[in-house]
């Protein structure tokens, strides 16, 4: 187990050098000038020599690289050249509303895909199960922009229910409040992962009632229920806990859209504004967080499973 | 849960005891029952909360919240451009010695100063006597030395020396009079008074003006959340007469549709502007619809410097293929056909629609005098947050003359790259067209320079801009830049497709919102909610 501990650690971190390297290199091929956007359509050819002077844009890129992984491996994320304010505040005060954000939308998608994948697989033949999958295939294909727009008509214009937009100056103050502005967002991200992560658990479930073991339970006089039940949905969700680690990356990629379409002040919409605005330091940076975020749930993916998964510890031995 | 056990044969039964097992249906059915909950307290006693907690001025009474398109990047308004800044900084939490009378861009009205400065006979002397009891926000009181100092500034957006083009010096002979002396007349000089270079701060401040804020005016920076808002509180130390909100928060919503849903969920007290094809969304609703008389000309750029563009004919031919009337209509109406580049806010407007007017047949006949008979191919770069009913409608005029017109959009940082810079090799801008809204009032300034994006360069319409510059004779100075503008827009460097009349959508219960230029400048003296 230590074995795999350490080497775990340092795939670990062997990725998150070649993700640094990958961020930094592939913002850099963006067209543009943070300089020229600080001075803006007033400053003279001159003055933005001078602020890209001074921001240090001259130094050159290997360079450039080195000073800012230096910072980043030492928790010095630095400030944000535009607006001077500090990258790791600005990434803490964001991810408020972007952290719940996916897990609500997480909890959403768990709570619909896992009782409606195991009852599709396990009554595949009946009406509604078919119809459920139709479902989903539509549902998981409908783009994030759409469905919300949609989710802002029928909830938001029609019914009254919920906020289409915006989320309380004072964040987390009021919770109530909080969580009703994110439940359009969150319903919308959900559904759409919920859809995929819902054939996933189908498929898997439908493999588990065809297992050998789970029939050895049947003949030994387990129901067909209660066989699924006690010997099929635990491998099962050995497969979901890893496909989880793959669905949050993809709820931080639906978190860019919808949060600009719901205009919450998150990651995702400042990334889209620090891209705009050519601050590569700070895109960097976060990307970098995120990754990083991503990378370890990875890790601690992997570890889980392997402390609940009895074949694993055996092959090693 | 149809379980049957009669069929089942002998077994052990420790086995079938396990298979009635309720314990995974008992924690799906707690988890959705958990759901349900937590979903209907959500519903439930949050509607309630709207009212109060959800962030309108509705309930607050003193509060005043605006909804706004483009937040500043950074709040530091001597170091950064763009106009997001002046729109809410100026008058409201940063004062110079003069400025300008809310609503029009060439009426001067005192503000630290206690009257309009005495001008020397020659032009080149300005004195002006400072109001007495001034305060920043800091608590410090207003000196003669912090006006000097700020209006010396050598460098960055905010220095009058630049804006001027020329050097000025600034004196205070006194504790009480300050004095600027030209080495030239120019008719300019309280103009940028009025604006961004002629504001004033304090010397000795030390804090951080790009997060904080310390002016003489009636609002000081209480919050800045990054992508989402800005709160002015009232300042404690102003000087002249409180302002009648206590809080105004700024919200930044760049998504048209989301503003338009925040106003009408009642969030926003005053959305500016409303996007054009949403206006009619606010019929028979608590807001009123006002068009504000603004300075922001929708530039169509031609690339002066190369060619086909530098060929007048070809230029002249591209403006007459455009209808200005359809623009409007592109524009929901939200506008006004201009026929040069100034607008009728600004003194020297005239009704240039006449020149280079619709008429596709002579575009043609010029465009085949230029040898392109067989037609054209170009392409407009143009920012991409712009809505694409006014661009969509010149691709469709330039096809019936036979240019082919496409549209790039790219983001507003490489607009400013690969358009507004100049390569650094000194070599020509290699963009045809260009699409953007010029906001700025007073830049006719920009077709006198041939190394502004236009690239156009006409030596009698900078000879006459620098007449009219240096003349001390006000009338003579509007003169000059007619006849210069008549000049430049036969020429046509641009088709002026519009002068944007924005619609802003003010809630009843809000009273005195400004309805000229709010795309540059809002002065909230006077604003009140009741």
């Amino acid at each position: 187990m230590i074995r795999f501990l350490a080497v775990r650690a340092l795939t670990l971190l062997a990725g998150l050098f070649l993700a640094s390297l990958i961020i930094f290199i592939s913002l850099r091929l963006l067209p543009g000038d943070v300089a020229q956007v600080i001075g803006g359509t007033s400053a003279s050819p001159a003055q933005v020599e001078a602020i890209r002077e001074r921001l240090g844009l001259n130094v050159p890129l290997p360079l450039q690289y080195l000073d800012w992984l230096g910072g980043v491996f030492t928790g010095q994320l630095g400030s944000s050249v535009v607006s001077g304010t500090s990258i790791a505040a600005e990434i803490a005060e964001k991810a408020q509303v972007t952290v719940p954000l996916t897990f609500y939308s997480l909890t959403i998608a768990l709570i619909v895909a896992l009782p409606l994948g195991v009852f599709a697989a396990y009554r595949r033949q009946a009406l509604p199960s078919r119809v459920l999958s139709v479902l989903g295939v539509v549902a998981a294909a409908v783009p994030a922009v759409w469905a919300g727009l949609l989710g802002i008509v029928l909830f938001s214009t029609w019914l009254g229910w919920l906020p289409s937009q915006g989320f309380p100056r004072d964040a987390w103050a009021d919770p109530l409040t909080a969580i009703r502005s994110l439940t359009l967002p969150a319903l919308t991200i959900g559904l759409i992962e919920g859809a995929v992560l819902f054939r996933f658990v189908k498929s898997a479930t439908l493999s588990a009632i065809g297992a050998e073991h789970v029939r050895t339970a049947m003949s030994r006089g387990y129901t067909r229920l209660g066989a699924l039940v006690r010997h099929g949905l635990p491998g099962v969700g050995l497969s979901v806990v890893s496909m989880l680690g793959l669905q949050v990356a993809g709820l931080l990629v639906g978190a860019v859209v919808i949060e600009q379409l719901f205009s919450l002040p998150g990651l995702g919409r400042m990334l889209v504004v620090d891209v705009g605005q050519r601050d590569l330091i700070k895109v960097q940076s976060t990307l970098f967080v995120l990754t990083a975020v991503i990378l370890a749930l990875g890790a601690l993916v992997d570890v889980v499973h392997r402390m609940i998964d009895p074949r694993l510890r055996v092959e090693e031995q | 849960m149809t379980e049957s056990n009669t069929s089942a044969p002998a077994e052990a039964p420790e086995y079938r005891k396990r298979g009635h097992s309720k314990t995974p249906l008992i924690i799906t059915i707690a988890v959705i029952a958990v759901a349900a909950i937590v979903a209907a307290l959500v519903f439930w006693l949050g509607r309630d909360r709207d009212s109060t907690a959800g962030g309108g001025g509705n309930g607050a009474g003193k509060e005043l919240v605006v909804g706004l398109q483009l937040e500043p990047s950074n709040l530091d308004i001597r170091a950064t451009g763009g106009v997001a800044l002046d729109q809410i900084l100026i008058d409201n939490v940063y004062q110079g010695l003069i400025g300008l009378k809310s609503g029009t861009v060439d009426e001067f009205v005192p503000v630290l100063a206690e009257e309009l400065p005495e001008q020397s006979d020659d032009g080149l002397t300005y004195t002006f006597t400072m109001r007495e009891g001034v305060s920043f926000a800091s608590g410090n009181k207003l000196t003669a030395a912090d006006v000097v100092d700020s209006l010396s500034a050598a460098e960055g957006p905010a220095s009058l020396s630049t804006a001027l083009g020329a050097p000025v010096t600034v004196t205070s002979p006194d504790e009480r009079t300050v004095m600027l002396e030209l080495s030239a007349p120019n008719s300019q000089l309280l103009w940028q008074l009025a604006n961004r270079p002629g504001l004033v701060f304090e010397t000795a401040y030390t804090g951080d003006l790009a997060s904080t804020s310390n002016g003489t005016g009636p609002f000081a920076l209480k919050q800045w959340k990054q992508g989402d808002s800005i709160t002015f509180a009232a300042n404690p130390e102003y000087w002249g007469e409180k302002p009648a909100v206590e809080t105004v928060v700024w919200r930044y919503i760049p998504d048209a549709n989301a503003a338009t849903n925040a106003a009408l969920e009642g969030d926003l007290d005053v959305l500016a502007p409303v996007t054009s094809n949403m206006v009619s969304q606010f019929e028979g609703t608590d807001f009123a619809i006002e068009h504000a008389d603004s300075t922001d000309v929708f530039t169509l750029a031609f690339n002066s410097q190369k060619a086909p563009l530098n060929d007048v004919r070809v230029r002249t031919a591209l403006s007459m293929a455009i209808d200005g009337n359809s623009i409007v209509e592109a524009f929901y109406g939200d506008g006004k056909v201009l026929g040069g580049p100034i607008t009728d806010l600004e003194p020297a407007y005239e009704d240039l629609t006449s020149v280079n007017a619709y008429d596709p047949e002579a575009a043609k006949a010029l465009l085949a005098e230029a040898g392109y008979a067989e037609g054209l191919e170009l392409t407009a770069t143009i920012p991409s947050f712009y809505a694409s009913d006014a661009i969509n409608q010149v691709v469709t005029q330039f096809d019936a003359i036979g240019v082919k017109l496409n549209v790039n959009p790219v983001e507003f940082g490489t607009w400013l790259s690969d358009v507004y810079s100049a390569p650094e090799d000194g070599s020509p801008r290699q963009y045809d067209l260009s699409y953007v809204n010029h906001a700025e009032a007073n830049d006719f300034v920009n077709y006198t320079n041939p190394d502004y994006y236009f690239g156009y360069n006409n030596p009698e319409v900078q000879d006459l801009y620098a007449q009219s510059i240096a003349t001390t004779d006000p009338e003579q100075a509007v003169e000059l830049v007619q006849q210069a503008a008549r000049i430049v827009a036969a020429e046509a460097p641009a088709k002026w497709l519009i002068n944007y009349t924005p619609a802003n959508a003010v809630a009843k219960h809000v009273q005195g919102f400004p309805n000229s230029n709010t795309n540059s400048r809002i002065n909230l003296a006077g604003v009140s909610v009741s």
